[in-house]
């Protein structure tokens, strides 16, 4: 048989994948602070023996989406929305240091600053423990700080300092647990320049209407690669019949 | 085929935060009610193609291919933040302006903490809740008891006949918690201590940080119906773009079984 129909199948293939890829950008689509997933084709020449006439696509990652979302006011103290480019530092369930957007930030039964999924904030000195409070204030650069309790607001007192870093989009990748970590390794360094809004969550940056039409273009490619492999079908049948002893 | 599966999971988390909006709909006129809300986060990610891999003895891939399978919801927290507060004229109905819960003793010895301060008599002169549990420490107003008062810092006191000066019978105690986002809702306007609340610290009310009292008010819920509504709306749509992923994917199918 014709090996079109192998290429269209290893295109079929690919473009599932891609379609998968949409998929959890749609099923993520009001998660705060996800950023969307990017993928693109890639040639790959099957080399050999002969006239290299096939060309297979290979789906690749492209990394993620950098575009903010929009702030969303949600008028609790400790949910925080990165304004601009930038991250907060968390610590990752292996104990490493990675990053995130997701600022719906919580204080844990020992008093530690977490996110939602149990990731202990940074500081600049480690985890943040935040001491009983009457009054809790997020500054603009991440410094937290509280009117301890059974003391008057004259007495407000800085804790600690979210660690907020600024990485280039270069040099940062997606971990499988969806935070996101430096792709060589090692910690960001903090950056002033970082600003935090308390009271406001960020939403997710994935574009609906860019994700359906995605996911249309995706189906009709994956129909053409179908007919492609009907027409590799009918070759072979026309060819058979052509050698057919009556 | 994944998509199918992602999308899945994308109309699951959708269905649950419908619920929790409903449920606080449902509950805009409950007194002391807390709003939940739900959180979602991404799910893992699977490596098809690792990044860095060698593509040739002297060329490896820049970029690999990480595939999402989809979201969950990891929390529905309470926000408690304060409910307006609405004056019955109750003498018996106090709210908790600031931090803190009532602590109250279920039928089966344990602790429960409400902001619902809507308490009646029982039979025997005890302070009860309207679902009949004592708080704790318990009050009780002695029979013939003329008026009682229930001052801002908790002392509770009557007028007994035949004498002008109060008597203080006792005082009602608050509770606060390190972390009020950590207790488990129990329904019936109570809550219960977990370890991710912190274990309870009684006071008196109005001091370290705890609320005070206000007798003859009531916490309305802290429901905000409109944020509610927006969200609902929000919720909706991205159910049809989840089902719409599942359509697609189906139709892709489909095509290959007609076609091939």
């Amino acid at each position: 048989m014709d090996r079109l129909v192998y290429v269209a199948m290893s295109g079929a293939k690919q473009l599932m994948e891609a379609q998968t890829l949409v998929s959890h950008n749609l099923a993520n689509a009001n998660t705060h602070g996800f950023r969307a997933d990017l993928a693109r084709f890639q040639a790959s020449p099957v080399e050999g023996a002969g006239y290299p006439s096939r060309v297979n696509a290979v789906a690749t990652g492209a990394g993620f989406d950098h575009s903010a979302g929009t702030l969303i006011a949600t008028g609790r103290v400790l949910d925080l929305a990165v304004d601009g480019p930038g991250w907060i530092a968390v610590q990752a369930a292996d104990g490493s240091e990675a990053y995130s957007r997701a600022g719906a930030l919580n204080i844990n039964g020992l008093g530690l600053l977490e996110t939602r999924r149990g990731e202990l904030v940074l500081g600049d000195n480690g985890p943040i423990a935040v001491p009983p409070y009457v009054e809790l204030l997020v500054g603009g650069d991440g410094t937290v700080s509280v009117v301890p309790q059974g003391q008057g607001p004259e007495t407000l007192a800085q804790v600690a300092r979210i660690k907020l870093v600024n990485p280039d989009p270069a040099v940062i990748e997606k971990r499988t647990d969806g935070l996101v970590q430096m792709a060589e390794g090692g910690v960001a360094d903090p950056d002033a320049g970082v600003k935090v809004v308390s009271g406001f969550l960020e939403s997710s940056n994935v574009n609906l209407a860019e994700a359906m039409v995605s996911m249309i273009e995706l189906a009709r490619l994956f129909e053409v690669e179908v007919r492609m492999m009907r027409l590799a079908d009918e070759n072979a049948t026309r060819a058979a019949e052509l050698v057919q002893i009556n | 085929m994944d998509s199918l599966w992602v999308a899945k999971t994308g109309l699951e988390a959708q269905q649950t935060r419908m619920a929790v909006v409903s449920q606080n709909l449902a509950n805009v006129n409950t007194t002391g009610y807390k709003r939940g809300r739900a959180i979602f986060e991404d799910l893992l990610y699977q490596n098809v193609v690792q990044a860095g891999g060698l593509t040739s003895q002297q060329t490896e891939s820049p970029t690999g291919l990480n595939l999402g399978t989809g979201v969950r919801v990891v929390a529905t927290d309470k926000q408690f933040t304060q409910g307006n507060l609405i004056t019955t004229n109750n003498s018996f109905d106090v709210a908790i302006q600031g931090r803190g819960f009532f602590e109250i003793l279920l039928p089966d010895g344990t602790q429960a903490y409400s902001r619902d301060g809507t308490f009646q008599l029982s039979p025997d002169g005890q302070l009860v809740t309207s679902s009949g549990y004592e708080i704790s420490p318990a009050i009780t107003i002695p029979t013939g008891a003329q008026a009682a008062t229930i001052g801002i810092d908790g002392v509770v006191s009557v007028l007994l006949p035949g004498s002008p000066d109060p008597v203080q019978i006792g005082s009602l105690q608050l509770t606060d918690f390190v972390n009020p986002a950590g207790l488990q809702a129990r329904g019936e306007n109570l809550f219960l201590e977990t370890v991710a609340s912190g274990p309870p610290q009684p006071g008196t009310p109005g001091l370290n940080g705890l609320g005070t009292l206000v007798q003859g008010a009531l916490e309305t819920s802290n429901v905000n119906v409109v944020e509610e509504l927006v969200n609902m709306i929000e919720t909706q749509r991205a159910y049809e773009m989840s089902s719409r992923a599942i359509a697609a994917s189906d139709e892709m199918l489909q095509y290959v079984t007609n076609n091939l």
